[in-house]
């Protein structure tokens, strides 16, 4: 296989429990060193998706490849190669954080398993002979992230990985996301959370219903569905606020901001452009927390 | 089937035993329950087989007798006295040397010994003594004995102490406990915290799961099924076939503890099926502790395939010559439920990633 074949090849995957159809037909790429946001609602086939690629379910319609190799039946040597990050903090929590990855590793047969650098990596090391039970949220999710990367993944499978967290814990997860994809690694990131998938994804992808609603850049789908503009909030009098918001898109948009620059009492000016949210609520009529 | 993977599963789980109560639970029930049984009913505070030996003339062997630790030997000087003394249980056995029998055996001659044993007696002292007398007789004519021994009970021969006639309770609690529970807790455990997900995104099998966990059960079953006899002292009769037969109902039992920790919906679930299905499963030892009710509804259940073995061979003395179709069923009941364990699991995988 070269490398430039994508991490994960999904075409047409479809999933149903029981009768009811969670996903119909997705279809999506993600290449090395790329992140790759899959948005939507709860129960918008996110997690179906997912657990479709690492294989703890079998589509019943559609072809998987991940890392070049077939998705389908027995997925041990794609397993090999994968990180999975869940959303519930399933650790074992009578264990220690050492004792934790280096089970984990002994599961990849990675042997001898060293836990200090990644337990380094997650702010963790001086904790690391503790037992996971008396870890906080934040602690438990930056081990969740390392236990992740213990066999040096090709490919990332995120859940919601800062969900909840403080601010600090959610930039050390974030600052592991790109260090894995500038090392080469494919991230998948589910979330709900627009904000942090704008942030961090090279492309996102939003599901609503089990269905592919749109795919591109953050960028280009704020770009073509949202409006940009300029709000600018100036004093009409002594206690008086005039607002004024300027559509971009307008033929003399340039000369409209001129002028209220020159002739109002400005007190402050913004650019303004959508959200994902905006995006998403454009697609699917609805919002994200819906 | 990668059988590594299925060892460090067990391994992390004999790693986390000690901070698991239903572990610690598992492994001190029978101990306890062995211990008290001994100390109420058995010869934990009266630790010595109580010999009499009536001696005709033939003092050597009266002497040694006296001179060997952990048996108490008393001269009694009429045999009939002796016989009778048996009878009522003052001793747990008793030997009556011939006048002639030293003057026999120094010959060449083929002398008989009468050794006498209560039927009130521990199935532990009767072996010990009856091993003691053949290794006094040994030791006084050269490698092997030149006697012929006849054994004869006196007294209630269907009479069985009550020491040994709880046994089974604690043979059971020892494998099903161990083997049963341990695994359907440890996998039900991992089902609910969900920590079985992050296992089987690894290349882990569910099946190396269950091998795994099965392994823990079948391993402390049979460790705990023979340290409660030990403790018992009623391993002393053909252990090796005494453990075989702990080993097939270890993992017998260990496949239903995989089935049921599967299947259940939450620990609640489990205790309520432990419950319901320990009446059925504890059935045979009901009626070895009363032989008079019919013995054929025992057989009705899996467990009485190891159970009633292992009971009659570490206190019946019989042997596994007996029980070649209790063997057999016990093996292809093995087969059906691990047939079953097999279809569970896969089930359980499946609502494991829909439920997540």
């Amino acid at each position: 296989m070269a490398d430039t074949a994508p991490a994960i090849d999904v075409d047409g995957i479809s999933y149903s429990y029981g009768d009811t159809l969670a996903v119909r037909g997705v279809s999506l790429q993600v290449e090395p060193g790329e992140i790759f946001g899959l948005l939507g609602p709860n129960g918008a086939g996110k997690s179906t998706t997912v657990k479709m690629l690492t294989g703890q379910l079998q589509p019943s319609a559609g072809m998987i490849r991940v890392l070049g190799m077939d998705g389908s039946g027995d997925n041990a040597e794609i397993q090999a190669r994968i990180g999975v990050c869940f959303e519930e903090k399933n650790l074992y929590s009578a264990m220690t954080a050492v004792e934790n990855l280096k089970f984990f590793a002994s599961l990849f047969g990675i042997r001898p398993f060293d836990p200090m650098p990644l337990l380094e990596r997650v702010d963790l090391a001086a904790r690391g002979d503790d037992k996971v039970g008396d870890y906080s949220k934040g602690m438990r999710q930056r081990l969740m992230m390392a236990r992740a990367l213990v066999n040096q993944p090709d490919v990332l499978f995120l859940d919601e990985p800062t969900d909840g967290l403080d601010p600090v814990s959610a930039r050390t997860i974030q600052g592991m996301i790109r260090e894995e994809a500038a090392g080469g690694a494919a991230v998948l990131l589910t979330t709900h959370d627009m904000w942090e998938a704008d942030s961090l994804s090279d492309r996102v992808a939003f599901i609503n219903q089990g269905e592919i609603l749109a795919l591109d850049a953050p960028e280009t789908l704020k770009l073509q569905h949202g409006q940009r503009s300029v709000r600018i909030r100036a004093r009409r009098g002594p206690n008086e606020v005039e607002e004024l918001v300027i559509p971009l898109e307008g033929a003399d948009a340039a000369g409209e901001v001129q002028r209220a620059i020159a002739e109002l009492d400005l007190l402050t000016i913004h650019t303004e452009e959508a959200t994902l949210e905006d995006v998403f609520v454009a697609y699917a009529g609805r919002g994200l927390d819906a | 089937m990668n059988l590594g993977r299925a060892w460090r599963i067990s391994a992390r789980e004999f790693r986390l035993g000690p901070r698991s109560p239903i572990f610690v639970y598992a492994i001190l029930l029978p101990i306890v329950m062995s211990l008290l049984i001994s100390a109420v009913f058995g010869d934990l505070l009266d630790p010595n087989p109580r010999l009499a030996i009536s001696d005709q003339g033939y003092t050597e062997l009266t002497d040694a007798a006296e001179g060997m630790e952990g048996i108490a030997v008393t001269r009694v000087d009429k045999p009939g006295d002796l016989r009778e003394a048996v009878e009522a249980h003052d001793f747990d056995a008793g030997l009556v040397l011939a006048p002639d029998f030293g003057r026999a055996l120094s010959s060449g001659g083929d002398p008989e010994l009468e050794f006498y044993v209560s039927g009130s007696s521990l199935a532990s002292d009767r072996v010990l003594l009856a091993a003691a007398a053949t290794d006094l007789v040994a030791g006084a004519a050269g490698e092997s004995a030149p006697v012929a021994i006849s054994v004869v009970p006196v007294g209630d021969e269907d009479f069985v102490p009550i020491g040994d006639r709880l046994l089974p309770i604690v043979i059971f609690y020892a494998v099903v406990i161990a083997a049963l529970f341990l695994p359907a807790s440890s996998i039900l455990d991992e089902r609910e915290k969900h920590t079985l997900d992050a296992v089987l995104v690894t290349p882990t099998r569910m099946s190396e799961v269950l091998v795994g966990k099965g392994l823990l059960g079948v391993i402390m079953g049979v460790l705990l099924g023979v340290v409660s006899l030990a403790l018992n002292q009623a391993l002393a009769n053909r252990p090796l076939e005494v453990m075989l037969f702990l080993l097939v109902g270890s993992i017998m039992m260990a496949e239903i503890g995989l089935i049921l920790g599967s299947l259940v919906k939450d620990a609640n679930s489990l205790y309520t099926a432990i419950k319901g299905a320990g009446v059925f499963i504890a059935l045979p030892v009901v009626f070895i502790i009363w032989p008079t009710l019919p013995q054929w509804i025992p057989k009705l259940t899996p467990t009485y395939y190891f159970l009633q073995p292992v009971y009659d061979i570490a206190i019946s003395g019989m042997s596994l010559t007996d029980f070649w179709v209790e063997l057999a069923v016990a093996c292809a009941l093995c087969v059906a439920f691990g047939l079953l364990v097999s279809a569970v699991g896969r089930r359980a995988e499946i609502r494991l990633a829909w439920a997540a």
